[in-house]
């Protein structure tokens, strides 16, 4: 199976400079909305296609980095400056010299295709610098060209393309296109090129036979004008195949059974052939139901045989791909989990979905271990900063546990600081501070209280706002007194001090102290 | 790892040589010049094969050159964009200026590019992909590599793989990628051009294909002599040689669509069935020919003296004779005068 091992994108779309490894197996690429997810995948699909119709259709404008066409207009807007897409698709190596060579933005030499767009300079050179002069801010566009080769610096052709790939994105389930598309390239790989000619042929001939007898009395009372079929390239089995489940053509089912059945019957015959070598996901989790995205992603996860790539939002289907396949977009950050260690990524296949997600697209993260924490932080930290969290991209997460150091393990991966607020449990110098020898970094920090005796978050809090947590809660309390009352009720106690009482509370001082770090 | 150049002679089976040892199971690159010979050994390879397995590569040398060697190595880096056919314009440029190889809007001139890949070192890379893709190289027409192609062939040979050359030192006709001085003399002398391939450590071999399956034994017997280029027959025919010399005869001739009139050039202006003696080359389809002899060339025939014609005539001479499987005709350009139009 000819694997795409990397990819480097110069100028296209929301990329200006992006390098990326890519796994032999699973590749879940999870990030923000406009991260350019979708990005990875359409400079994928584009390249690995060499369909220049497609690229005209989307369009250079829509291709081109708008940055680097500013920066070109801002500047001294001469032919040599112009800005170039390229996508460069590293491939494992194999035996084809075509495909072999240094022509790619590394010089590595080995297997690879690319596309790129490209001004055509030396065709219009003295036109775009007449077009420049004329309208400082009108950006050459129309003089682009799109060129697909190899490595080899050999043309890259549609019909001998290495690596055979198919693209689902949910979002265009619904387009005609789409799917006259799907069923195309579906029908593409389960059958062979002779088959398929074959197929097509007598088809045709079906077609003429229909119109050389059933329609034949009809024509017979026209004289010189006929009816007959239309045999061309809008009107040929390729066009008219449908995909039917149980009878029903799929474009007839809801999108998310459409989206399910595309996944699993493209995925399907290629275990058996092992014929398709990569499959495009494109946010496979839009229109499914929950019960469905797991039936989907238990599907992925068994895939062997084809290379896969799935853009999504969902942690779910993040995690249970196991986290270590996931590749991270994000403005500030980019990188692959793959290097996070064997437990620490069990660990994560099994923890709340939306944490590990959460986590890794924040920039700034409060941990803290339980609900009560979780209630009043904001508030702690409004109050203290004078803004929300969210102001100063600071996301708070409860991790429900003392699991801190799978988190820290993934925080230091990708450069994500990071405020532990834990209970000191009565040991401070033990369990805060030998405890994670060897988990901090420069940019994590364990926050607790160094005080044996203000053992849990609850007690630090009442003995900071006795008088507050005392008018709140004393009342009716015969058995238990007001601190035992908050242990017990942590979270109730905690949700009542927000709402009742938020303006009189003093939070205790080691988190005054993690959240004037985190701010830093 | 055996190389060896096997020289040959007209017609005695070159391209079945290569397409016989060809396999399945050989990587195996194969190099010829022409595209009339890349048309024909394709053929030839889809006969025996049923079609181009995937093991078997087959190019031209300019494709081989640009497309093999260059390309996949340079183009980025030296920004170029395609071949240049044209010869170069006589400006001087230093050997390590690019502007040397390439024209204004970047193309390669192709005289030059086999220079150029030493230039920039890429040699060692060539032989690396060889060797990466190849168990073995062929070359066809072998005697075509002149100029700056004739020392980047030598080099390439060096790759730790198989190498096959064949080709026929006489059917050497003209220089398409002459370049300056570079190997000018190189086809002057047989013996020197063999000891070129010997000091690159290829073993000569000119028994293999030393007699031919095409020309007869009279044929073969009277290259020997007139021509003075050692030639054998694998079977003793009955062709005849025969020389024209009234004019009925050859209008008879010229009439006569079963044989090829070759001319030394300008052949289709005599409204016949015809072809130039270079351009022949590589043909195997004629049975009888008629080779058509200007006044000078007319009279090193009558007098003996053929051999002593200019190498490069002598070759054509050669080349157009060695067409025939039938009889040979030999005609004076005079007799068909009348027939030539537009002079």
């Amino acid at each position: 199976m000819p694997a795409i091992k990397k990819i480097v994108v110069k100028n296209f779309k929301s990329f200006c400079d992006l390098n990326l490894e890519f796994d032999p197996g699973k590749n879940v690429l999870i990030g923000d909305n406009e991260t350019g997810k979708s990005s990875v995948l359409l400079a994928l699909d584009l390249a690995l296609s060499a369909s220049r119709s497609r690229v005209e259709n989307i369009g250079y404008e829509a291709l081109l980095n708008q940055g680097a066409v500013q920066k070109f207009l801002a500047g001294p807007a001469t032919l040599d400056l112009l800005p170039e897409v390229i996508v460069d698709v590293f491939l494992e190596e194999g035996d084809e010299q075509g495909f072999h060579g240094t022509q790619n933005a590394l010089g590595t030499q080995t297997d690879g295709l690319r596309m790129s767009i490209v001004p055509l300079i030396e065709e219009f050179g003295q036109t775009i610098v007449d077009l420049l002069k004329a309208n400082r801010n009108s950006f050459p566009f129309e003089y682009y060209s799109v060129q697909f080769s190899t490595f080899a610096g050999a043309p890259h052709v549609t019909y001998r393309r290495p690596v055979k790939h198919l693209m689902i994105d949910s979002s265009r389930v619904d387009s005609e296109h789409a799917a006259r598309e799907y069923t195309r390239a579906v029908f593409g790989f389960h059958t062979e090129v002779g088959d398929r000619y074959r197929l097509e042929n007598r088809y045709r001939q079906g077609k003429e036979a229909f119109g050389r007898e059933s329609l034949k009395d009809l024509n017979d009372t026209l004289g010189d004008y006929q009816f007959a079929l239309r045999t061309s390239s809008r009107s040929n089995l390729e066009t008219d195949l449908v995909i039917t489940k149980g009878g029903i053509p799929i474009e007839n089912r809801g999108k998310g059974e459409q989206c399910f059945i595309k996944t699993s019957f493209a995925l399907q015959k290629h275990e058996e052939k092992g014929s398709l070598h990569a499959l495009l996901l494109e946010e496979p989790e839009n229109h499914l139901s929950h019960t469905n995205m797991k039936r989907l992603v238990e599907r992925l996860a068994d895939t062997t045989g084809t290379q896969l790539f799935i853009a999504t939002h969902s942690s779910h289907i993040c995690a249970r791909l196991d986290l270590r396949h996931a590749l991270l977009l994000g403005s500030g950050h980019a990188g692959r989990l793959k290097d996070l260690s064997e437990p620490t990524a069990s660990f994560f296949m099994k923890a709340p979905d939306n944490n590990v997600l959460e986590l890794a697209l924040s920039r700034r993260v409060i941990l803290v271990e339980g609900d009560a924490e979780f209630i009043l932080m904001e508030h702690f930290y409004t109050q203290q900063a004078g803004h929300l969290p969210q102001a100063n991209d600071v996301h708070i997460i409860s991790i429900g546990g003392t699991s801190f150091k799978r988190y820290l393990e993934l925080g230091r991966f990708l450069n994500i600081r990071i405020a532990a607020i834990r209970d000191n449990d009565g040991d401070y110098q033990q369990n805060c501070v030998t405890n994670y020898e060897g988990y901090l970094y420069e940019s994590a920090k364990i926050f607790a209280d160094p005080d044996p005796k203000r053992s849990t978050f609850e007690i630090g809090l009442y003995s900071d706002n006795q008088k507050t947590c005392d008018d709140l809660f004393a009342a009716g309390r015969k058995k238990l007194t007001v601190q035992e009352y908050m242990l017990k009720n942590k979270a109730d106690t905690a949700f009542e001090l927000l709402t009742k009482k938020s303006a009189e509370l003093t939070a205790p001082k080691y988190i005054q102290e993690a959240i004037e770090w985190i701010r830093a | 790892m055996d190389k060896s150049v096997i020289f040959s002679v007209a017609g005695s089976g070159k391209t079945s040589l290569i397409i016989e040892r060809l396999s399945r199971d050989q990587r195996a690159l194969i190099i010829t010049y022409t595209d009339n010979n890349h048309r024909h050994l394709r053929n030839r390879i889809i006969q025996r094969f049923g079609m181009i397995p995937s093991n078997i590569t087959l190019m031209t040398y300019f494709s081989f050159l640009h497309g093999f060697c260059y390309r996949p190595l340079m183009q980025l880096q030296l920004g170029t964009r395609g071949l240049n056919f044209r010869r170069p314009p006589d400006r001087h440029y230093p050997l390590d200026n690019l502007n040397r190889y390439r024209d204004g809007s970047g193309r390669l001139y192709h005289c030059r590019l086999a220079k150029l890949l030493q230039v920039v070192k890429a040699i060692p890379g060539v032989r690396a992909r060889l060797e990466r893709f190849y168990d073995c190289l062929y070359v066809d027409e072998v005697q075509d590599f002149a100029g700056h192609d004739f020392n980047l062939l030598l080099e390439v040979s060096q790759a730790k793989i198989g190498m096959t050359f064949v080709g026929d030192f006489h059917q050497h006709t003209f220089d398409t990628s002459r370049d300056g001085a570079v190997n000018k003399n190189l086809h002057d002398d047989v013996l020197r051009y063999e000891k070129r391939f010997r000091d690159a450590g290829i073993t000569v071999d000119k028994a293999t294909l030393g007699r031919s399956w095409r020309c007869a034994k009279t044929v073969c017997d009277f290259i020997s002599a007139k021509l003075q280029i050692a030639m054998s027959a694998h079977e003793i025919g009955c062709s005849r040689i025969i020389t024209v010399d009234d004019q009925d005869q050859a209008n008879l001739l010229h009439a006569d669509p079963a044989i090829v009139k070759l001319f030394l050039s300008e052949h289709y202006k005599y409204g016949c069935h015809s072809e130039n003696w270079g351009a022949s080359k590589g043909m195997d389809h004629f049975d009888d020919v008629c080779v058509v002899m200007g006044p000078g060339i007319w009279k090193g025939y009558v007098a003996d003296r053929l051999h002593q014609a200019n190498p490069q005539t002598r070759n054509k001479l050669y080349v157009a004779c060695t067409r025939a499987r039938g009889n040979l005709y030999f005609v004076p350009e005079k007799l068909l005068r009348a027939f030539k139009q537009g002079t």
